[in-house]
């Protein structure tokens, strides 16, 4: 077989090539695959953008917590751009999420108007969030109401569940991470 | 295993006790429960003209109602186009109107007396527009957010609760008109269909 011209040129011609230099390459090749793979940090694996903030009707919400039932404690917390107290706790919330991932899934929703949609992708992003997210649509009563009947709609609004979906506490107005983190914690000891 | 979930329950125990208690109300009393009478309807407050007025000056033949609100909160400016709307109608039934604003710290970002005027001229507001200072009417009546909406019939017993309507983004998508439906029918004579509904909004500033 003809080897093609521009591997020749980066290779060398395999005809001649030294089979310990072929040997290297191939175990430089494996060692590089392996690194990719084996990684277990949240942060190496590609996340598909697509899915950083999905559209969420009131009555799907559910069906998310659902997921990580006996899997991870939530931390569901919803959002605003125009927000300023959420925009002021959002990283304590990232941090939460990178500090205990193997335990713990924060869900963000964001309440933004529509057409502020893209301006909350950019916040993502902007947020270095690699995992899934929603975006409210729908009446917010219906939306309220799908997260608590206790909650009267105001912004930031939390809601810690334990890994067996029962909700441990919930609150409104923005917290500090050292609070989030007590509160995380109380719901793994659960 | 039993010494790890111990240390866990004092951290958070200790974490609670000295971060402070952040709830659900937020320390703030519940809503004012309809059928309660109106509170602190002779406390005086500043309006945008530069008088001194109560909820007992304000109220009408027909009754009084009352918004909370703020001059920077999104949620607000996406239903500010039917504050105009709603005063025309209270006006008509003889229904007192006042705006509260409440955001004590943050007078000094947008929420001041002068920001308060400007806002009541750019906007065309057509009814009351006073400082509640300290949130203390936001307080009594357990009111969380803006915008919020307390409607009292003529003897001022709270009647509707709640919010405008169900789309603060779009007047032409609403569906139902919940303040407009309670006005009608309290200067009708006849039961509120819906007496609360929710809304999203800005949290009432207190720190």
């Amino acid at each position: 077989m003809k080897t093609p011209l521009i591997l020749k040129t980066i290779f060398g011609d395999p005809d001649r090539m030294n089979k310990s230099a072929l040997f290297l390459l191939i175990f430089l090749f494996a060692v590089i695959f392996n690194a990719c793979n084996s990684s277990d940090n949240n942060d190496d694996v590609v996340f598909d953008q697509a899915s950083l903030l999905i559209d969420v009707e009131p009555d799907e919400i559910s069906g998310i917590l659902e997921k990580y039932k006996g899997e991870k404690v939530i931390l569901l917390n919803v959002w605003a751009t125009w927000c300023a107290p959420c925009v002021e706790e959002f990283p304590y919330i990232t941090r939460i999420q990178r500090e205990y991932a193997d335990d713990v899934q924060v869900v963000f929703i964001s309440a933004d108007f529509y057409e502020d949609r893209e301006r909350a992708i950019k916040f993502l992003e902007d947020h270095n969030v690699n995992w899934e997210t929603y975006f409210k649509l729908g009446r917010d009563e219906d939306f309220i109401e799908a997260l608590s009947s206790d909650w009267r709609g105001s912004l930031p609004f939390t809601q810690i569940i334990s890994k067996n979906g029962e909700i441990v506490n919930e609150w409104i107005d923005k917290a500090e991470y050292e609070f989030f983190e007590s509160q995380v914690l109380e719901a793994l000891n659960q | 295993m039993k010494k790890l979930q111990s240390l866990i329950t004092l951290v958070a125990a200790f974490a609670v006790l000295f971060i402070g208690f952040t709830t659900m109300n937020n320390g703030v009393a519940d809503e004012l429960p309809i059928g309660e009478k109106a509170l602190m309807t002779d406390v005086k407050m500043e309006d945008i003209t530069g008088s001194m007025i109560s909820l007992a000056d304000v109220a009408g033949e027909n009754g009084l109602l009352v918004v909370f609100t703020s001059n920077t909160c999104p949620w607000v400016h996406r239903w500010e186009d039917r504050y105009v709307e709603i005063g025309a109608l209270a006006n008509e039934k003889n229904i007192g109107m006042i705006a509260l604003n409440p955001n004590e710290p943050t007078r000094g970002n947008g929420e001041s007396m002068a920001d308060m005027i400007k806002r009541a001229a750019d906007y065309n507001y057509n009814f009351h527009y006073a400082l509640d200072k300290d949130h203390k009417l936001a307080d009594a009546y357990g009111a969380l957010h803006t915008p919020h909406i307390y409607l009292f019939n003529s003897d001022m017993t709270l009647v509707y609760r709640g919010a405008i309507d169900d789309n603060a983004r779009s007047a032409a998508e609403v569906q139902n008109h919940y303040l407009k439906d309670a006005i009608n029918s309290l200067a009708a004579g006849e039961a509120i269909a819906v007496t609360t509904s929710k809304s999203l909004g800005c949290t009432i500033k207190r720190d």
